[in-house]
């Protein structure tokens, strides 16, 4: 028997999976993007050229027009309002779910999955139903809670993950040598903690950040955050002016890539996505 | 209070916040939508009534989004499927640069909105785009359109859809030890009957939780058919949308809610099966 494992043995697929299928999936992964980036600075784009004019000119359009300049601002108000709300009733929750025995546990920490049990865009009529009567359709606080949909899983599923993992004997070291479960809590769990929950929260921010269909349907008229502008964006003005403001869009998921880079490890995008 | 008991309540306390938000926020609407459209009509007789069903069903175009709803949605779950597994494969198998490289690109589309994926999507396969541009340079002038119907629909929604199918299936493929493989080898088995035997079968509850997810996801989306999709058929997503903020027909939208709920339910059932057993391995 060779040494080799045996998946070289699986010439078909190695092959397949050579350079050229590599290729094409960058091209497929990476075009749309691309296209999208030199629109953003392209003054007029005919075809069949492969480049267009260059210019800044949408830039300036984008940036002086008011409606953006109000979006940027309730995107930035109510994402981090939603992401610390539920930083501060979902980390706690996690601890107890990491730590605590209590009736219906497993139970109740699988209830946070049921949001993915339904088809999002039906939900959201649902809660737009239920909003109607309550009067949040068109408030700061529907926005709010309509983003919450998508950052309680991560608040919880994360964070008690993390609590999980951290050794149990350090807490009762510490407990040992006097200190009260508070202390213990505060001094020795939550800065081990600290950096999943640091990327529990930015994976909040962006899916509260980046949530469009539900605030469409809750925010509309008065309550327009970036991405549910993107639509009317997309829909009737001019390609460049979509594409400049996709790029401001992205402009946060850049920034959190860059300041997750250390802690981003496939375990930690894995457990926001699976769990 | 004994000590464990007093843990039990504190526990119940800590969890409590969250819990509520998530009833009201999903098991509320949920109830209150299933409630809205089984309620009796008004000045009609008194009971549960189907009435509301009936009506929406009765509609033609509503059943043709249905059926085209269903098939678009099983058609991207496949090719999604299909892209990832091997992709998933060959990242957990293959060492090098190559693979290296792709672990990090293929996460990509998990940062990009759905709303900039979908435009920049129109922007690369529209026609007189960039791709018609390139195809165009190297002689080829005709073919099928790209966005604006079903093939647009799917194509965006494999893009979008891509890293969550990898991460998952690669998840599951990580898991499993490599002894077991090298061990098939040594009684003899050949790669393909290795893939069939050990691999496929080990890594059958995260197949299912993708493939589950998957449909439901696509099957709830709103962004990528309304604007990647055609006029009409349309996906039931936007179609119901449109009932709620362009008809003001609230209720019909509701239903049609309702109805997706219906579909998604068959399909959950094995999602929430898969997961909890192997929640319960983890606990």
């Amino acid at each position: 028997m060779s040494a080799a494992p045996w998946y070289w043995a699986v010439g078909g697929m190695r092959r397949a999976l050579g350079l050229g299928a590599f290729l094409a999936i960058a091209a497929f992964i990476l075009g749309p993007l691309f296209t999208l980036l030199v629109w953003a600075f392209a003054g007029s784009w005919l075809f069949p050229n492969l480049l267009p004019e260059f210019s800044l000119k949408w830039w300036s359009y984008v940036l002086s027009n008011a409606d953006v300049g109000k979006a940027i601002r309730i995107s930035f108000i109510s994402a981090p309002v939603a992401t610390l709300l539920s930083a501060l009733i979902c980390i706690p929750a996690a601890y107890a779910f990491a730590r605590l025995e209590f009736p219906a546990r497993r139970a109740l920490l699988l209830s946070f999955l049921s949001a993915n049990a339904f088809p999002k865009i039906g939900l959201y009529v649902s809660i737009a139903t239920l909003f109607y009567r309550l009067n949040l359709m068109d408030t700061f606080t529907g926005v709010v809670l309509i983003q919450m949909v998508n950052t309680l899983l991560f608040m919880i599923w994360i964070p008690t993950g993390t609590f999980r993992g951290i050794n149990r004997n350090l807490e009762e070291a510490a407990r040992d040598v006097g200190a009260g479960p508070l202390r213990t809590f505060f001094h020795i769990t939550l800065p081990i903690a600290l950096p999943g929950l640091i990327i529990a929260a930015l994976f909040a921010f962006l899916a509260a950040f980046d949530e469009a269909q539900g605030t469409l349907i809750v925010g509309t008229p008065n309550h327009i955050t970036m991405p549910v502008m993107m639509y009317t964006l997309v829909l009737s003005y001019p390609q460049p002016v979509g594409a400049v403001f996709s790029v401001l869009l992205s402009l946060p998921s850049l920034v959190f890539l860059i300041v997750a880079q250390r802690y981003l490890r496939a375990g930690y995008l894995a457990a926001g996505y699976t769990l | 209070m004994t000590p464990s008991r007093r843990a039990g309540a504190l526990g119940l306390a800590l969890v409590l916040p969250p819990l509520l938000l998530l009833v009201f926020l999903i098991v509320l609407p949920a109830l209150t939508a299933v409630f809205d459209t089984l309620a009796p009509l008004e000045g009609g007789p008194p009971g549960l009534t189907l009435a509301r069903y009936a009506q929406v069903l009765g509609a033609r175009i509503i059943r043709a989004d249905i059926t085209f709803t269903i098939l678009v949605t099983l058609a991207s779950v496949a090719v999604v499927f299909c892209v990832s597994y091997p992709l998933a494969l060959y990242l957990r198998f293959v060492q090098g640069r190559l693979p290296a490289v792709l672990a990090v690109l293929f996460t990509i589309p998990l940062f990009i909105p759905v709303v900039i994926a979908s435009f920049a999507m129109i922007t690369f396969l529209v026609n007189h785009g960039m791709l018609s541009t390139i195809l165009y340079r190297l002689g080829v002038q005709r073919f099928p359109p790209l966005v604006y119907n079903a093939t647009g629909i799917v194509i965006t929604q494999v893009w979008a859809n891509l890293p969550f199918a990898i991460l998952i299936l690669g998840a599951g493929l990580q898991a499993i030890d490599d002894a077991l493989i090298d061990s098939a080898r040594d009684v003899g088995a050949g790669p393909v009957r290795t893939f069939l035997a050990i691999i496929l079968p080990l890594n059958a509850i995260p197949t299912m939780i993708t493939l589950t997810l998957l449909f439901i996801t696509i099957l709830g989306s709103f962004t990528i058919p309304y604007l990647v999709g055609g006029n009409a058929p349309q996906m039931l997503g936007v179609t119901m949308t449109n009932y709620l903020t362009q008809y003001f027909r609230r209720t019909d939208a509701v239903t049609m809610a309702v109805i997706a709920f219906m579909i998604a339910a068959a399909v959950g059932a094995v999602y929430v099966a898969s997961v909890s057993r192997r929640e319960r391995v983890a606990l």
